[in-house]
């Protein structure tokens, strides 16, 4: 057969990585990875904590040395340190970590101009490259504001700019976005593609969220050291063929039951099942669910095509060859559960000096309903929860949990409630059974409820066999359940969650989410939940978005995507050759709130037919090809980042406007 | 809840956290070994090492006479305070060997000292001594002076035909002193319990100041707050574990180290001892916790340790008496524990004495350890706010 591309070259090679091995005393963190990554692609390394991106990353900024196989960068072996020392100019390392790299005391102005002159770039190059990148970044009004007074998006984009100021060929980013608001991560990517498109860079990236993979140019899957999948989105997606069926039904757990008996992926999504099915074929997919699920009629069923999630955790599955942890909820004595409010906030206020952190929040949460609680960094979500967790007295405003006034009876909303935190806070020095009768004995649970809870925990968390190994030894994903068992070790009615999922491999996360529905409609426990993680926040019954202390938006999953469909349109997606040179054509031609992700194109359309032709005339006039235009599905992400825009957007004409 | 409910939830919480220090502190191995090390090799090298007396004091000699008076008078200068380092053949080849730092001192005898002693005429010699450290050349200086005192009274005794034993019919005072509670004057003694005190004032306030900062620096004290735990519910049982923990070790030291290798007395009541240890402890720890609300890691914690114990340590009364320090200096360490305990520690060890005699130096002890404690736990609950 011809091969008709015989004319293109084949492209060069940045990083040439064959048969890694990287050892950490007894630990192979990484074995056997292989990995090529071409000039001016952003190529992601894509996997849960421990899967050995860092160790790969590391090795391959030549930080790093390894014990086996070849790392080749720009054709330089880095096999010593002085063969590193000869790359190193050319290569822009930023590591795993919130502004880690960077000098907290320093301020903005001082951090870039450092490592510009470590880089020895000219000053008159300096003063340029940095007016550029502080205004793409938004940082350019913070110039002379010190790093540590920064909020998490913006470390990180600073974190960028100090990576990027000697304009490296490569560019390698360790978890950039992990702790980073959706807006902020949004720019984030905007600045890449922006200075892949001028400067020809290239990118290797990491990142612990499947739903970043679809920004990759070509990715590699790790999960325990070596790689599962690796190809452009498209070419992975293949490996997994199948579809994936969202419906409604009523009971929702006898309807998960009878499809786990068939199913090997099954998620509940507040009202919302999603099932995996090997199926490509919608109509024959559908049957197959129907008939799975007997008399319980489906509602509002949907087929789609597979996520990159769903791909990595079918993959993961096979992998893995073992059937999906389905936790066992054992019956446990149930209180009486009254059927008053679980949570009520009733015009909440705090006040830090001048400061309104949270101003006039009210929301209710009803037994057995999942509450999202969604916002950036210092939107002050976290401030809520201490309010309602009686750490910190309001300034004005009243609330109630588990029936008791906030005000007045702090410490008996303490013996009512569990509270779990991102950093999971267990003793890591102490073994699992050591943890769980610790936070027994607190809550006061005499011998034999601890026993009985001991039994519990271990049995829902499914932690059989971790029972004597000390915590910092566990999994991630087990970790987060065991301290999801110690928040529950008194049976408490509310349950808090603050960015409970951090770090935790997708397989771990359905697990943790299966054992929080079941939670909530089996026992009837209210679960409050914070999290910048849009994915996680469809999990939500009820969802209520903070902006600037105040809450801006509200509703179901569903509602609010509606509601942002009514009033910005449906989401686009355009598939073009040159997606960079295609984004600023069209924002040339007065598109504006375009997203990049990979080869697409995302825009809200009020008018997508309309306004598809429009955007083909536009690119055409410029020689640019549309190879396919879709509407898809809005994502909670996208009610995110649109409903946050358009506050910051008003703010900065008030600003505007008072100023004048 | 009934009282008596309240009262079991309350000790069962106390006992589950003290549990929980107390296994953390022995999985943490580096802190560990500093403790054992603390309380075993260092009590023994510093009683073993540490010498206040003269020892060694290296002595060079210019003798000018070469006479039988001279080579009696150096004679005198011998072991195990002095240490004959050899003679000079230049005078001025003294200053060099002291300013070289090898030797303490030069002595410097005159040509005719022997003819001079013999025919009753005044003579002199000249000691030089290095007194860059002013304790021990000062009583290098001393210890000289009585020598040569001593051999000129000889010589003058001898001339009039008497010796040193046949004294009696010239007049003169004897001293004649007695020791008491440490015949032998034993150093080992006093330098080894000195040292324990040391390592219990350092432990005391490290350990509770670690174990507080620990549990901030792991976000773990978030979880504490959210339960039903109130701050002296988290604070006491890193008090009473490291309490415990310490006790443990100073018993280790005691009768593993300086008992039976120092012969070190126990004269008093154990229980006696071991209980006031525990309030000095507690007592102590009030710092740990205040030091503890004012830094956020470990490594802070360890220079805020270092900077509020060095001057309690140096200026209650462990290396010099409080008796001679300024009286600013001694009303600012009434407020140290310490003060007391020095006082009771080696009362009850080397004097035997009972709490009918320690009960005054006990309650100050106690009056300002509590009001430590109790700063140091309004510095906590504050913390919180």
């Amino acid at each position: 057969m011809d091969q008709p591309e015989i004319l293109t070259p084949p492209p060069a090679q940045v990083v040439r990585v064959r048969g890694f091995v990287k050892q950490y005393k007894q630990h192979i963190a990484v074995s056997g990875v292989d990995l090529e990554i071409h000039k001016g692609e952003i190529y992601g390394l894509i996997g849960p904590d421990g899967a050995g991106k860092s160790s790969l990353m590391k090795a391959i900024a030549g930080v790093l040395t390894y014990e086996g196989g070849t790392v080749e960068v720009f054709e330089t072996m880095i096999d010593t340190e002085r063969s590193a020392e000869r790359v190193k100019q050319r290569l822009g390392f930023l590591p795993q970590g919130l502004g880690l790299n960077l000098y907290p005391d320093l301020s903005v102005d001082e951090n870039i101009d450092f490592f510009a002159r470590l880089r020895l770039v000219p000053e008159r190059e300096l003063a340029e490259r940095k007016a550029r990148l502080l205004a793409m970044t938004r940082l350019d009004k913070f110039r002379a504001r010190a790093m540590k007074n920064l909020s998490g998006g913006m470390k990180q984009k600073l974190g960028l700019i100090c990576t990027l100021i000697h304009e490296p060929e490569l560019a390698i980013l360790d978890e950039p976005t992990t702790g980073v608001d959706p807006v902020s991560r949004r720019d984030f990517w905007a600045i890449l593609a922006e200075l892949l498109q001028e400067r020809g860079m290239t990118v290797l990236v990491s990142t612990a969220y499947m739903d970043e993979a679809e920004r990759f140019h070509r990715l590699s899957f790790l999960s325990s050291g070596k790689v599962l999948a690796s190809g452009t989105p498209e070419e992975v997606h293949a490996l997994v063929p199948g579809s994936m069926v969202t419906f409604e039904a009523t009971p929702q757990l006898e309807a998960i039951s009878r499809l786990k008996t068939g199913c090997t992926q099954v998620e509940a999504l507040g009202p919302v099942l999603r099932v995996f099915t090997d199926d490509t074929n919608p109509v024959s997919a559908a049957q197959a669910i129907t008939s799975y699920l007997g008399d319980i009629e489906p509602r509002q069923l949907h087929v789609d095509k597979l996520d990159l999630e769903d791909v990595f955790v079918a993959l993961l599955l096979r992998e893995t060859d073992q059937p999906p942890p389905s936790p066992e909820l054992p019956t446990a004595s149930v209180s009486s559960a009254n059927h008053s409010l679980a949570i009520e906030a009733k015009e909440l206020i705090r006040d830090f000096g001048t400061f309104r952190a949270v101003d006039r929040v009210s929301f209710q949460v009803k037994p057995g309903e999942i509450f999202g609680l969604l916002g950036a960094n210092g939107a002050g979500k976290t401030t809520v929860i201490k309010m309602l967790n009686g750490i910190l007295p309001p300034t004005g405003g009243e609330g109630w949990v588990a029936g008791e006034d906030m005000k007045t009876a702090g410490g008996a909303i303490k013996e009512r409630i569990g509270y779990m935190s991102q950093a999971f806070s267990l003793y890591l020095d102490l073994t699992v059974e050591e943890n769980i009768r610790l936070f027994a004995g607190i809550y006061g649970l005499d011998r034999r409820a601890t026993n009985e809870r001991f039994a519990w925990i271990v049995s829902m968390a499914g932690l059989q066999g971790y029972e004597s190994s000390l915590t910092v030894r566990l999994p991630m994903g087990v970790r987060q359940r065991l301290a999801l068992g110690c928040a529950l070790v008194h049976q408490p009615r509310v349950l808090f969650l603050d960015e409970p999922t951090s770090g935790v491999d997708p397989i771990g996360r359905r697990h943790f989410w299966d054992i929080l529905s079941r939670l909530a409609r089996e026992e009837g426990v209210a679960i409050l939940i914070t999290t910048h993680y849009m994915s996680e926040a469809e999990h939500g019954d009820h969802l209520a978005l903070m902006y600037a202390g105040r809450i801006v938006a509200e509703g179901s999953p569903a509602a609010m995507k509606a509601q942002v469909e009514r009033e910005a349109g449906q989401l686009l997606e355009i598939v073009t050759d040159q997606p960079g040179l295609a984004l600023r054509q069209l924002e040339r031609a007065g598109f504006a709130g375009i997203a990049l992700f990979g080869a697409k194109l995302h825009l809200l359309s009020r008018d997508p037919a309309h306004d598809e032709v429009r955007i083909r005339e536009s690119l055409a006039s410029d020689g640019l090809r549309v190879l396919g235009a879709a509407i898809r599905p809005l994502s909670l992400e996208d009610v995110f980042v649109h409903r946050v825009m358009a506050l910051e957007r008003r703010d900065r004409e008030t600003t505007k406007g008072a100023a004048a | 809840m009934k009282p008596a409910d309240r009262l079991v939830v309350w000790c069962r919480r106390l006992t589950v956290m003290t549990r929980k220090e107390l296994v953390q502190l022995l999985r943490d191995i580096p802190l560990m070994a500093f403790l054992i090390y603390s309380f075993t090799l260092s009590v023994y090298v510093t009683g073993n090492g540490i010498q206040t007396q003269l020892r060694n004091a290296g002595l060079l000699v210019y003798d000018a006479d070469r006479s039988l008076s001279s080579r009696e008078l150096v004679s005198r200068f011998h072991l195990p305070y002095f240490r004959f380092d050899g003679e000079l053949i230049h005078a001025d080849e003294g200053f060099r060997r002291l300013d070289r730092g090898r030797s303490m001192m030069v002595l410097d005898i005159p040509a005719r000292f022997h003819e001079a002693l013999v025919s009753g005429e005044p003579t002199a010699v000249q000691l030089l001594v290095d007194t860059t450290n002013a304790p021990q050349g000062l009583s290098a200086a001393g210890y000289a002076a009585r020598i040569v005192g001593q051999f000129g009274q000889e010589s003058i005794l001898a001339r009039n035909g008497l010796t040193a034993s046949s004294s009696a019919p010239v007049p003169m005072i004897v001293s004649d002193h007695r020791v008491w509670f440490n015949q032998d004057q034993n150093e080992t003694w006093f330098e080894s319990i000195s040292h324990l005190l040391r390592m219990i004032t350092i432990f005391a306030v490290l350990l509770p100041a670690a174990a507080l900062v620990r549990e901030k620096e792991r976000g773990t004290v978030e979880q504490l707050l959210v339960s039903p735990l109130t701050p002296v519910q988290i604070m006491l049982p890193k008090v009473v574990a490291m309490t415990l923990m310490i006790l443990g070790a100073t018993a280790v030291a005691l009768f593993g180290v300086m008992q039976p290798i120092f012969g070190v007395p126990i004269r008093g009541s154990l229980a006696l001892l071991f209980s006031l240890t525990a309030l000095f402890i507690v007592a102590t720890a009030g710092i740990g916790v205040f030091a503890s609300t004012v830094t956020k890691n470990q490594a802070q914690v360890g220079m805020m340790t270092l900077l509020v114990v060095a001057p309690i340590l140096l200026l209650s009364g462990i290396f010099t008496p409080m008796e001679t320090m300024p009286a600013w200096v001694q009303y600012l360490m009434a407020l140290s524990p310490l003060r007391y305990f020095i006082e009771i520690a080696t009362g009850i060890l080397l004097k035997g004495v009972g709490f009918d005699m320690l009960w005054s130096q006990a309650l100050a002890m106690g009056v300002v350890g509590a009001s430590l404690f109790g700063f140091g736990l309004w510095r906590f609950r504050r913390q919180f706010q």
